[in-house]
């Protein structure tokens, strides 16, 4: 089976005045499809540029990064906004849902961006809801909803298009120990089905243990890839 | 199309917003309409006498007369001069002057005082509410305009405290010295200056006012039929040495006066242009900063998949919304005030064509709202949705 995500020797530098500041300096890495993959590291370590890039948002400076077999580095503007709305789901930390839509109308966002009709994406939208446990939230408003609501809202919206690829940023870290579990079971449960991936940049070591393969990033570069919390802390031991 | 539904729930979700800019496209509109229409009115009403006589094809006068109320009087033999012009039907006297009314509480007023052809009649006044024009046949009989009759003319009530008592049909006024009475009540277009006006017959009219060598202000001709009323009037010039205008002429060349020499174009004007420079502030840096405070949810848009254009549909959506509710509203009471104004001292005049202006003044705050706007959404780097 061909890689969800293949990147080699992946390079990004950001302009701060007149100097270049590297933010990832030869990153090679394969996500498998079907895998849940985690990023972690230090702040400022290059992780979120890196999904930037996997999400198709970034441009690579250097090097090669396949998402389901497509070179998004040739693609135009236009070409990688389309590849996104087909193929990849967001997870945001602070949730982002739109606080004027209803629980439904967040989720149907994707499936209106798709040119779908409003009626068919709301119908779609409330069956991804009752999913995920929502069923009786359908028309609440996210101020009425809880942080673990809202979580699991924005998890809704991310796969009721069926994107390939879904990446989150710090899906747990704002929310408590059981309501983060829960999650990451949803996370286990829904998102992973068929050859999806799901790439998810954390801090909150309580949930390594749902990961299939860890990433450690240091300095804009994985330093080392472990499967399992135990191994990680083995290798940072021997560290 | 559902994607648009979503852009309106955004607006009219941040409710303060959309409320404030609702409101200053609204207060532009108001402000546009009703200055414009307010100069209208006033443009209106120094032509009000040339609108209110339809009967002549040409108003032969003084060449140096600039606008309806510079009256320099002609010599009576330019009359007959007048009529032997080929081509002119027919050409009667028209005299136009200020004179003194005195009032019952002995104060005075002054009134605009027309006098028509004793024969024809011509020029009278367009709308009779009481009594009829060829009242003004009786002795001493004077026709006056219903805002006069109603205000300035109005007798005191019988205390004090009472209220006036609007002039009718048999009430005596005196007239620069001669007696007058009322045998007509009329509707005319108020006056500029906003007095009241009195008709009567040319010659009653030689007689109420101050003995002058030439009191003759106007000749007021008709054009034979088959004969051009540009040709006619550039006869009579010829001719007699006095300038013949058409209505729209004259109307012209009093406008012109009033725009040239008088303030009110640029106070006006002014109005209208601060309405405007109001309206694209307050629209303006309300609408950039709800732009500003959905930075982050346009950022989510275009990470999910939303290009630039589609932005820029959903942003002028919600521009030209809040324009259609504002201009609306704000014209709507400019139209209220028009209805209420209706018959009031205040000059409001609302042609088709002022709400067409305060459209597109509207809509160019629209346009540099959503341009404004659109600077900041394009150069959104989606990347913003994973900052905290």
């Amino acid at each position: 089976m061909s890689a969800a995500i293949q990147c080699r020797d992946v390079t990004k530098s950001y302009a701060t005045g007149t100097t270049m500041t590297p933010a990832l300096q030869g990153i090679t890495l394969e996500i498998q499809p079907g895998e849940l993959f985690m990023l972690v590291g230090p702040s400022g370590c290059g992780k979120t540029t890196l999904i930037s890039v996997i999400a198709g948002i970034l441009s690579q400076d250097g090097g090669m990064c396949r998402i389901f077999g497509e070179d998004l580095k040739s693609m135009s503007d236009e070409e990688r906004t389309a590849f996104r709305l087909r193929n990849v789901g967001f997870v945001f930390q602070a949730y982002n849902l739109i606080p004027s839509l209803t629980a439904a109308e967040n989720v149907s966002i994707p499936l209106l961006l798709a040119g779908h009709d409003r009626n068919e994406a709301l119908i779609r939208a409330n069956e991804v809801l009752r999913h995920v446990g929502l069923g009786a939230k359908l028309e609440a408003k996210p101020a009425e909803l809880s942080g673990g609501q809202q979580q699991r809202v924005a998890i809704a919206r991310a796969l009721v298009h069926n994107p390939r690829l879904i990446v989150c940023d710090e899906p747990t870290s704002a929310l408590d120990h059981t309501t983060g579990g829960e999650i990451m079971a949803l996370f286990r449960r829904e998102v992973l089905k068929g050859d999806r991936a799901l790439v998810i940049v954390t801090h909150d070591s309580r949930i390594f243990h749902y990961a299939d393969r860890i990433g450690v990033m240091d300095d804009g570069r994985v330093v080392r890839i472990a499967h399992s919390p135990d191994e990680l802390e083995l290798e940072t031991s021997k560290d | 199309m559902g994607v648009y539904v979503i852009a309106l729930k955004m607006l009219i979700g941040n409710r303060g917003k959309f409320y404030a800019m609702v409101f200053g496209v609204a207060l532009t509109s108001l402000i546009i309409t009703q200055q414009s229409s307010i100069f209208l009115g006033l443009m209106s009403r120094t032509v009000g006498f040339i609108f209110d006589t339809p009967q002549p094809d040409l108003w032969v006068m003084d060449p140096k007369v600039q606008f309806v109320d510079d009256v320099k009087p002609l010599q009576d033999t330019k009359l007959f001069q007048v009529r032997g012009v080929e081509g002119v039907e027919w050409a009667v006297p028209l005299y136009k002057g200020a004179l003194r009314a005195r009032l019952p509480n002995g104060t005075f007023q002054t009134c605009n005082v027309i006098g028509l052809d004793d024969a024809t009649l011509v020029a009278g006044p367009p709308t009779m509410i009481d009594g009829s024009l060829a009242d003004l046949r009786r002795a001493d009989g004077v026709i006056v305009d219903e805002a006069g009759a109603n205000g300035k003319l109005a007798k005191p009530g019988a205390t004090p405290t009472s209220p006036r008592v609007p002039l009718r049909v048999g009430d005596v006024l005196e007239l620069n010295d001669n007696r007058a009475v009322v045998v007509g009540i009329a509707r005319a277009t108020r006056t500029f200056q906003s007095q009241p006006v009195i008709y009567t017959t040319y010659s009653r009219a030689m007689r109420f006012a101050p003995r002058e060598r030439k009191l003759l202000s106007f000749i007021l001709a008709k054009v034979r039929s088959g004969y051009s009323s540009r040709d006619v009037a550039l006869q009579i010039n010829r001719q007699t040495g006095l300038a013949a205008y058409t209505a729209p002429q004259f109307k012209g060349l009093t406008i012109r006066y009033f725009m040239r020499n008088t303030g009110i174009p640029i106070n006006f004007g002014m109005a209208v242009g601060l309405g405007f420079l109001v309206g694209v502030a307050i629209v303006g840096q309300t609408f950039f900063s709800f732009i500003v405070d959905n930075m982050r949810y346009l950022g989510i848009l275009k990470a999910m998949g939303a290009n630039n254009r589609l932005l820029f549909h959903m942003i002028l959506l919600q521009t030209v919304l809040v324009g259609i509710v504002g201009s609306g509203l704000g014209m709507g009471i400019a139209a209220l005030t028009s209805i209420l104004a209706k018959n009031s001292e205040l000059a409001f005049y609302l042609p088709w064509q002022v709400p067409v202006v305060t459209v597109l003044a509207t809509s160019l705050i629209t346009l540099i709202t959503t341009v404004a706007s659109l600077r900041k959404v394009f150069s959104l780097e989606p990347g913003i949705v994973f900052r905290g």
